[in-house]
């Protein structure tokens, strides 16, 4: 158990803290001044005095939230300084605007990895190699089991699986922010050519990401009261939370599907009540957290959100790299 | 044509939940595939093939070896999967080994009938080494298949009913024949595949198969508004439903399993081959105690079951009966489509003649079952909460003007069963599920109270919702004392309450009892742990059945 207080970035009352520049990563309770990874809801909270983040991902936070936060913005790769800390963003590759954050103090190197993945995505930056002494990881699917196929892989199933079945509406579920705009980018490049729907919320990131210069697939907004026959053979895009519950009975006929990485697992396969499972992950597999993890140069290293034991375990046996463990 | 065909066919069923389309797929793989791959598909998919070549821990433990992978690495996967077959896929597809040529065009025939058999015949580091080749060379996309065969744990969620859909609508003969056709030990080839879907009916080809079983569903309260004398009441008997069947002179036994079992009961197939007349049964097997005539409990049967041959002295220490409930068919003519009041005269005209005529004693194995007359329904459940003194479950009630449908056809029979014995237990253990179940802890074990100390006495895992597994789920990850390996021992804190059919004694138990399809039919969020029964209760409700 790492406790020590003196670390530069500690876990404190469960969020990443650099107590130096007293300044909290991903918090989530409201803090005086609070760094963003990126504009995902599990990332971020209400009520912080200050935010710090890229552009993109203050552009899309705001689209989210509203435009009442005090935002302060970086360019990736550009350094600023809280406290005397050397503080700076860089690419991520797990949606747009997201980023690793650098913190440097006293010759003394950290690197906080935020949400990344090492896969082609034409919607954001590809993730940058930065080298660090102290290695902060996430390791959502760190388990060998996790191996992803290549993205137009799967995004020619998903043409084949809409496509199979012509009479059919097909919901693709997915998250609205990243995951939503990395599909259809995908799957505009693949022999589906009919129409594509999306829900509000997803319709509205497209804009956001529009706005932010990416070119994305133009999706009609779909309504409740769209004529059956009008969706037949279509594909609709919706967020994860409107798979259960009364929304799908403004279709008939429909066949579903979920696009996420635990969809590689049969039982959670069967489990989700999706019919069908598309594993495909914002976040890095194994191999892709190994190569961060090597690449990094890092002499000591944590994890946090998924299987810190086994992971763990193997760089320590395998691969002779410190593994340090958070203190609660 | 080939295995990856059938990889696809696999993962479309998988990926389905209509009927109607899974059955639209299997007629269209059925269609577009040789008739010798197509009879080994049927194979596999209504569940014929659970032969093991090797084990799913014998498969991890290759892997680790040949890929320098540590054990305890494929275990913590094992707990996210549930499943050998598909770890092991999982982690190959992370594999980076030199593809050979690959196999690219392996018929499931090859594969099946050639390529997995073979392997048998090697020795450990030969099998070893073409196991590792075939990993090395068949398609990804066909690794799960590969591995499921190999382990014996090949799956899907289609029923032989589908199947039998499928093919009754790929050739447009009624389902009945088709089920009929796919009865019993059917061994893949082009002449059990071309047989299956011949279109003429020949009954001659058909005389040893049984009649599809007609099943009772559970009683429903509008039964009561009947007037009692429209059934026919019998004793719902704990043994082995099968249909016995003399044609040509030859007899056959067939479970309800569909599996052809004369060789585990010679004694009763020698004795019926002296009766002169041709018929088929629908009746149940038991082992029988002649002096109190009532069923020996199911547990001395499961020691003929699996036993072919039998010694004389098994058939004598373990004397089995044939207890008949209806006739189908006599000298070749099929009676199912007359009356089930009909039929039982015929069946009591019939036994009486046997009876006499048979110049062999048949009486000590073979018997009709005795009818039960209630006045009314309350005396019914009279008669159904006494089912326990004479080992049985409960009544059949069957509609007497029914004729002998198949399957689990409504508004005809009914089972009656006598109310579970129930015990108030507290939750000690718990051990993640497999397959469907992977990476939720579902398997539960339960102790009762002796002084002050709780002493497991059963394991269930069944009965609760989904939802309820999720929150215990949430719970026991909180409220784990220890962990061993995938088991782990909770804060003792739950109550639940468990049913189960039979309670005796067991030396094998710490507890000293052991209970039969033991199930969760409550949670008992109401109770606090000092409010769950003790073994004493245990011990009380079994005198009083005994």
């Amino acid at each position: 158990m790492r406790t020590k207080q003196d670390d530069l970035i500690r876990y404190k009352d469960g969020s990443l803290y650099c107590g130096l520049a007293d300044v909290w990563i991903d918090p989530s309770k409201p803090v005086k001044k609070a760094l963003i990874t990126h504009a995902h809801f599990d990332h971020f909270t209400f009520g912080c005095e200050e935010y710090i983040s890229t552009k993109e991902t203050a552009i899309l936070l705001k689209e989210r939230v509203g435009d009442n936060i005090k935002i302060k913005t970086f360019e990736y790769g550009e350094e600023f300084k809280i406290n005397g800390i050397n503080i700076s963003f860089h690419p991520s590759g797990h949606i747009l605007g997201s980023s690793q954050i650098r913190f440097i103090f006293a010759e003394e190197k950290w690197l906080i990895s935020g949400d990344f993945k090492l896969q082609n995505d034409q919607t954001c930056k590809k993730y940058e190699t930065v080298k660090t002494d102290y290695l902060i990881s996430e390791c959502t699917f760190g388990l060998p089991i996790f191996k992803w196929d290549e993205t137009n892989k799967i995004a020619n199933d998903i043409s084949k699986w809409i496509t199979n079945s012509p009479e059919k509406t097909s919901l693709l579920f997915c998250y609205s922010l990243g995951k939503a705009q990395r599909l259809l980018n995908e799957i505009s490049q693949t022999n589906f050519k009919g129409n594509i729907y999306s829900h509000g919320s997803i319709h509205k990131m497209n804009n956001s990401y529009r706005k932010l210069g990416i070119d994305i697939k133009d999706t009609i907004k779909i309504e409740n009261k769209k004529k059956i026959d009008e969706l037949k053979g279509s594909l609709i895009l919706l967020p994860p939370s409107l798979s259960k519950g009364s929304y799908l009975k403004n279709f008939k006929n429909i066949q579903t599907a979920f696009a996420s990485g635990w969809m590689s697992i049969r039982a959670l396969r069967k489990r989700s009540g999706y019919d069908k499972g598309f594993a495909i992950s914002d976040h890095a597999d194994w191999d892709g957290i190994l190569e961060v993890v090597k690449k990094s140069e890092a002499k000591n290293v944590f994890f946090h959100h998924g299987d810190i034991e086994a992971l763990s375990k193997y760089l320590v046996e395998k691969e002779s790299i410190n593994v340090l463990l958070f203190g609660k | 044509m080939s295995l990856k065909k059938f990889s696809e066919l696999f993962s479309d069923l998988d990926s389905i939940n209509s009927t109607n389309n899974k059955i639209e797929v299997l007629k269209n793989y059925f269609l577009s595939n040789d008739p010798i791959d197509n009879s080994w598909a049927i194979y596999l998919l209504t569940g014929k093939s659970n032969k093991r070549f090797i084990s799913g821990r014998y498969l991890k433990n290759l892997f680790s070896q040949i890929y320098e992978y540590p054990q305890w690495l494929i275990d913590t996967c094992y707990l996210k999967v549930g499943d050998s077959a598909e770890v092991i896929t999982l982690l190959l597809k992370n594999k980076t080994y030199s593809r050979k040529k690959k196999l690219s065009n392996i018929s499931l025939n090859e594969l099946l009938s050639e390529t997995i058999p073979a392997l048998s015949k090697l020795n450990e580091e030969e099998k070893n080494l073409e196991i590792k080749n075939l990993w090395e060379t068949l398609p990804e996309d066909n690794h799960l298949i590969f591995n499921k065969i190999l382990t014996g744990t090949f799956r899907v969620g289609v029923s032989i009913g589908l199947i039998t859909k499928s093919i009754s609508k790929l050739i447009n003969i009624e389902e009945e024949i088709i089920s009929h056709r796919l009865m019993g030990d059917f061994k893949p080839s082009i002449d059990s595949y071309a047989f299956l879907i011949n279109k003429n009916i020949n009954l001659k080809e058909l005389n040893s198969k049984p009649f599809p079983f007609l099943l009772a569903n559970t009683i429903e309260d509008k039964i009561f508004k009947n007037s009692i004398n429209n059934f026919q009441f019998e004793w719902k008997y704990d043994g082995i439903r099968m249909q016995l069947i003399k044609r040509s002179g030859n007899v056959s036994l067939w479970t309800r399993g569909q599996e052809l079992v004369n060789e585990s009961f010679p004694e009763l197939v020698e004795k019926m081959s002296y009766i002169k007349d041709d018929f088929v049964l629908d009746g149940e097997l038991l082992v029988w105690n002649f002096k109190e005539q009532i069923a020996f409990d199911f547990s001395l049967l499961q020691k003929r079951i699996n036993r072919k041959s039998p010694t004389r002295s098994i058939q004598i220490k373990y004397p089995i009966i044939f207890i008949a409930y209806d006739l189908l068919e006599i000298n070749g003519r099929d009676i199912r489509e007359i009356k089930l009041e009909n039929r039982r005269i015929e069946l009591e005209k019939y036994f009486s003649k046997w009876q006499t005529k048979t110049q062999n004693n048949i009486s000590d194995i073979f018997k009709i079952c005795d009818l039960i007359f209630p006045k009314d329904w309350p005396d019914a459940l009279t008669y159904k909460e006494k089912s326990r003194e004479n080992n049985t479950e409960g009544l059949i009630i069957k509609k007497k003007t029914s004729i002998y449908s198949s399957g689990r056809k409504k508004g005809i029979w009914w089972k009656y069963k006598v109310d579970p014995m129930q015990l108030d237990a507290v939750l000690i253990y718990a051990k993640g599920g497999s397959g469907r179940r992977a990476g939720l802890y579902t398997d539960y074990s339960f102790a009762l109270w002796k002084d002050k100390e709780l002493i497991k006495f059963a394991s269930a895992y069944s009965g609760l919702t989904n939802i309820e597994i999720k929150e215990l789920d949430k719970w026991i990850r909180k409220n784990t004392i220890e962990k061993f390996g995938p088991v782990r021992s909770l804060k003792p804190e739950m109550v639940f309450e468990i049913s189960f059919e039979k309670i005796q004694i067991s030396k094998r138990h710490k507890s000293g009892i052991a209970v039969r399809f033991p199930r969760i039919t409550k949670w008992r969020k109401d109770k606090k742990i000092n409010d769950a029964d003790s073994l004493e209760n245990a011990y009380e409700l079994m005198k009083k059945i005994s």
